[in-house]
C-alpha cells in the first residue's frame, strides 16, 4: 500500500478519534459537574473517551503495519521518544510529589504529552531523512 | 552500508518511484538507501538482488573488515 493512501486511511479514523476523545473528556467532565449522575452512569460515560483512546491507537498500529519497512522504522522512534517522554514526566513529577510536596499532576494529561511528544518527534526524524 | 542501487537505477532509466514501485516500498525508502542512510532488510534486499539480476553482494558493500 502507498504511503499516501495509508497516512488517508490512518487519518479517517484518527481524527475522529481524537476529536471524540477531547469532547468525550469535555463532555463527561461538565456532566459529572453540573449534574447528578451515578457511579455506574459516571463510568458508562467515560467509555466514550477511552474507546476512543483505543481507536486513536489502533489507527496508529493499522498505520505502522501498512508503510514499508524504512517509513515504519521512523513511526516506532516516534514512539519511543513518545513513551519516554511520558516516563520522564510521569517519573519525574512523580518523585517531586513524593518528596518535595509538588501539585499533583493529573495522569489524564499523560495521552496528550504522549501524542505531543511522538507527533514532533515524527516530524523531526521525517525531516532528518528527507520523507518530506 | 555502501551500495550501487542508484547506478542500477540509473542503467534502467528508472525513477525512485518506479523502482519502488517494482520492490513494494516507497520512493522514500529508495532514496535513503541510495543516499546509505538505510539498509534495508534482508527480504528487500533480496528483492532488489533479484530484480537486478545480482547478488546481495554485488549491490550491497559491507566496509566493516572481518577481523579473523
Amino acid at each position: 500500500m502507498s504511503p499516501e493512501l495509508a497516512t488517508k486511511r490512518y487519518f479517517t479514523i484518527f481524527i475522529p478519534a481524537i476529536c471524540a476523545y477531547a469532547a468525550g473528556s469535555a463532555g463527561v467532565t461538565w456532566a459529572v459537574d453540573n449534574a447528578d449522575l451515578s457511579t455506574g452512569l459516571t463510568y458508562s460515560l467515560a467509555l466514550v473517551p477511552i474507546l476512543a483512546i483505543f481507536f486513536a491507537f489502533w489507527a496508529h498500529w493499522r498505520f505502522a503495519n501498512e508503510i514499508d519497512e524504512f517509513l515504519r522504522l521512523i513511526q516506532i522512534k516516534g514512539t519511543l521518544f513518545g513513551i519516554a517522554s511520558v516516563m520522564v514526566v510521569a517519573s519525574g513529577w512523580g518523585t517531586l510529589e513524593m518528596l518535595a510536596d509538588a501539585p499533583r499532576l493529573p495522569v489524564f494529561w499523560l495521552l496528550p504529552i504522549f501524542w505531543v511528544a511522538q507527533s514532533a518527534a515524527t516530524a523531526v526524524f521525517s525531516k532528518r531523512e528527507s520523507v518530506f | 552500508m555502501k551500495n550501487c542501487l542508484k547506478a542500477l537505477r540509473a542503467e534502467r532509466k528508472w525513477s525512485q518511484s518506479d523502482l519502488g514501485d517494482s520492490l513494494g516500498v516507497s520512493r522514500q525508502t529508495i532514496n535513503a538507501i541510495e543516499a546509505s542512510r538505510y539498509d534495508p532488510s534482508l527480504p528487500l534486499a533480496f528483492k532488489i538482488a533479484r530484480l537486478f539480476g545480482r547478488t546481495i553482494e554485488d549491490i550491497f558493500d559491507d566496509d566493516a573488515q572481518i577481523q579473523d
